[in-house]
């Protein structure tokens, strides 16, 4: 039996937490209209709230596990229009350093800010299709290529960046590398102009000679395979860090549809359109039904999200689970806002508004981490029991 | 039926479509960024000629009718639906002056279009019309238009014409950026206003066909601009467009954007014909053109994958204008509900047949 009643404490950290989104939602349109800015560190209303690692710490041993809270706390976050009050210190290479990084590399890096340099101009979905090379030259790996829509790109220390060191190995010569900002021949080439998501910086980068040392090879195994059929350690350890993070990412999306729907059914309450809930199916207006296709559409979605983070809480496979979240978040995520909008009318375009921007802002979610299409590929493979190979 | 185009259209469907591919579509971002398209380029939309096709040629315009003017329109929206909406002075306010008086009113006012900068803007106003010559009032959010000189309103009711009391407040929106943005408030005693639901009901018809005409043409390059990109970007070892997924999804874009074309230029020609049934197919093929923005313009940006999510691609550009032009002429329920009418009426006409 799953439950997922919250005790008081971890009630008390989710209302803290909307608390804090609320507080920087004066924020938001500003970094929205000036993408060329970076988050500060900290804004000064941060100082109000205990540090999210803070409040964890406080709740008893015994509450509900904290993946799953981890995900309720992002969707609360991205519930509200607002931007991080104080920036994270740990980013996607850090999960990545962790998952597959030695103790020692764990140990000399892990206090630095790391992106994940993962896609190419060319090399989306497709990573084994990726073009940048790593050749060891003596003592130094040399590494050659470009990489694109780097989250955190401008703002981090560092990135680990997929390579690969034999193409003829094909997914299995794919090695992760850290590259620290500063060394000759890596490049920030530009901060990217999205459709949304302004606040998160994102950067592509250009590798050309960039010389790096050979113990920068995360997990240490310099081991070429043979062939296409010889897996890499590497490779697989970072991918692991991706079934975590697609539930995190869909969490985000159903933050966004419910941060739509909640201001669309209050909006439309002070104007005095009040939604009767024990309405029959033959009494409901349009607007009454929309409403309650949403709010129902948006918990199924979150119940994706926490199966498949009870799952990995338990230590269990969650791969099917994880793909299903993410595929069901991203359709939310497009749907959700724009049947917000549609309640709100013409109004809703406004910036006076925050829906468009949920609407904007969600739109990434089926698209990164994975996008729906692979998504869908992940789960039919799954569930008919077939390959890679067998599925593609 | 005739689905045929004449020399005439040939000659206009070119000479726009070159239009939109010169002028426009290289600079959509520079429109963007400036919130209009600047007056040097709407001086050689007017030296065209086809400022105002399908307004009536006593009133200035040049009386081809709502057909061209939906084709014309898809045809410009395909570069830019703001730019399009920039570029058009009258509609679709001026529809409503048509529906109602016709242009002897404007005349009577000193209001000649074709010898005028005039420029008109459209708000809807549910309490249009239920007290003609009475003063209104209003606060309207958000409409894609820069400050006009002629503010037409339009209800259920009635309709009303306001050339001073109102003021445009600049603001910032999600969409159409090239067409401006603006709130407006009024409060003034209209030059004219009318009360006749039915005239109404007809104004609105055409209205809601000139923007689902701009749906049209946004979601026809962006089912377009997808499948060139889907041909072209390999992923697995062959072009994405040969995984069913996604060559699935393309078949579903193009058929989406076809109907809608048929079930535009269909209600387009019954407006123009006069035709009892033209107020519920406008009305549902505006319904269709919502119901098909929200499938087509995300899912441009979808094969795209991140690179539609970045504005080096116009695909974001246009899944935010599609959606932006599905929420204007009362939006996407209450077509749904006239459409529903108009059905029901086209039925019973059958049945006693």
């Amino acid at each position: 039996m799953v439950d997922f009643t919250l005790s008081d404490p971890d009630r008390d950290i989710l209302s803290g937490v909307a608390e804090e989104a609320k507080a920087s939602e004066k924020y938001a349109r500003h970094y929205d209209a000036h993408e060329d800015e970076i988050l500060p560190k900290a804004f000064v209303e941060a100082a109000a709230f205990p540090s999210l690692l803070e409040r964890m710490r406080r709740r008893p041993s015994d509450d509900t596990p904290s993946v799953i809270m981890q995900m309720l706390i992002r969707i609360e976050r991205e519930a509200h229009n607002g931007v991080p009050l104080r920036q994270a210190p740990s980013a996607l290479g850090n999960a990545a350093l962790g998952a597959a990084g030695t103790p020692a590399q764990q140990k000399r890096w892990g206090h630095l800010m790391l992106a994940m340099s993962i896609t190419e101009p060319g090399a989306g979905s497709d990573t084994k299709a990726i073009q940048t090379t790593a050749v060891l030259d003596g003592d130094e790996w040399v590494l050659n290529g470009d990489k694109i829509f780097v989250t955190n790109g401008v703002r981090c220390h560092g990135t680990i960046v997929w390579a690969t060191v034999s193409k003829a190995a094909g997914r299995g010569g794919i090695k992760s590398f850290l590259v620290l900002k500063g060394t000759p021949g890596f490049e920030l080439v530009r901060k990217e102009k999205k459709l949304g998501i302004r606040s998160s910086d994102t950067a592509a980068y250009a590798f050309r000679d960039c010389r790096i040392p050979r113990d920068h090879l995360i997990g240490g195994d310099e081991r070429v395979p043979q062939s296409a059929d010889e897996g890499s350690a590497s490779y697989k350890g970072v991918l692991k860090t991706f079934n975590i993070t697609r539930p995190t990412v869909a969490a985000g999306g159903i933050g966004k549809a419910l941060g739509a729907f909640r201001y669309a059914r209050d909006r439309l309450a002070k104007e005095g359109i009040a939604v009767d809930w024990d309405k029959g199916p033959h009494d409901r207006t349009s607007t009454e039904q929309t409403l309650l296709e949403l709010e129902a559409d948006i918990e199924a979605a979150t119940l994706t999200v926490l199966r498949a983070a009870w799952l990995a809480a338990r230590g269990e496979p969650n791969n099917l689970e994880a793909s299903v979240a993410k595929a069901k978040g991203g359709e939310l995520c497009r749907s959700g806002p724009q049947r917000a909008m549609e309640l709100l009318g013409a109004m809703s375009l406004s910036h006076d508004h925050p829906v468009e921007q949920f609407l904007r802002d969600g739109r990434i979610t089926d698209i990164y981490e994975g996008t729906g299409q692979i998504q869908r590929l992940v789960i039919a493979r799954a569930i008919l029991g077939y390959s890679s190979a067998e599925l593609s | 039926m005739d689905f045929a185009r004449g020399e005439s259209d040939e000659i206009i469907a070119e000479t726009i479509g070159r239009f939109a591919a010169d002028e426009l579509r290289p600079r959509l971002r520079e429109f963007e960024a400036a919130r209009t398209v600047g007056e040097s380029v709407r001086e050689r939309f007017a030296a065209l000629g086809f400022e105002a096709l399908d307004i009536a040629e006593e009133a200035g315009g040049a009386g081809l009718g709502l057909l061209a003017r939906v084709r014309t329109n898809r045809l410009l929206a395909e570069a830019d639906a703001g730019a399009a909406l920039a570029l058009d002075r009258f509609a679709p306010a001026i529809y409503v002056i048509e529906a109602f008086g016709g242009v002897e009113p404007l005349k009577s006012l000193g209001m000649n279009l074709g010898q005028s900068d005039l420029r008109f803007a459209l708000v809807t106003d549910p309490g249009a019309g239920d007290v003609a010559g009475v003063r209104v009032a209003g606060h309207v959010a958000w409409i894609p238009a820069a400050p006009a000189d002629v503010l037409v309103g339009l209800g259920p009711q009635g309709a009303w014409v306001l050339k001073d009391g109102f003021a445009f407040e600049p603001v910032r929106g999600a969409a159409l950026h090239a067409a401006g943005a603006s709130a407006v408030r009024f409060d003034g005693t209209p030059i004219l206003a009318w009360h006749d639901p039915m005239r109404a009901a007809r104004a609105l018809a055409r209205i809601r066909i000139y923007y689902a005409s701009l749906i049209w043409g946004v979601l026809s390059d962006a089912a377009g601009f997808s499948r060139s990109y889907a041909l072209d970007r390999v992923a697995f070892g062959k072009p994405i467009a040969h995984h069913q997924a996604l060559a699935f999804l393309i078949v579903d874009m193009y058929v989406a954007v076809a109907r809608l074309g048929l079930l535009i230029e269909d209600a387009a020609m019954a407006i123009d014909a006069g035709e009892g049934r033209a107020v519920g197919a406008a009305a549902a093929a505006f319904v269709d053109a919502i119901e098909a923005s929200r499938f087509v313009g995300p899912n441009g940006v979808q094969i795209l994958g991140g690179h539609g999510f970045m504005r080096d691609f116009p695909v974001e550009k246009a899944m935010r204008d599609c959606r932006a032009l599905g929420l204007l002429a009362g939006g996407c329920d209450s077509a749904r509900e006239d459409a529903g009418a108009g059905l029901a009426a086209t039925i019973s006409e059958r049945i006693a047949a």
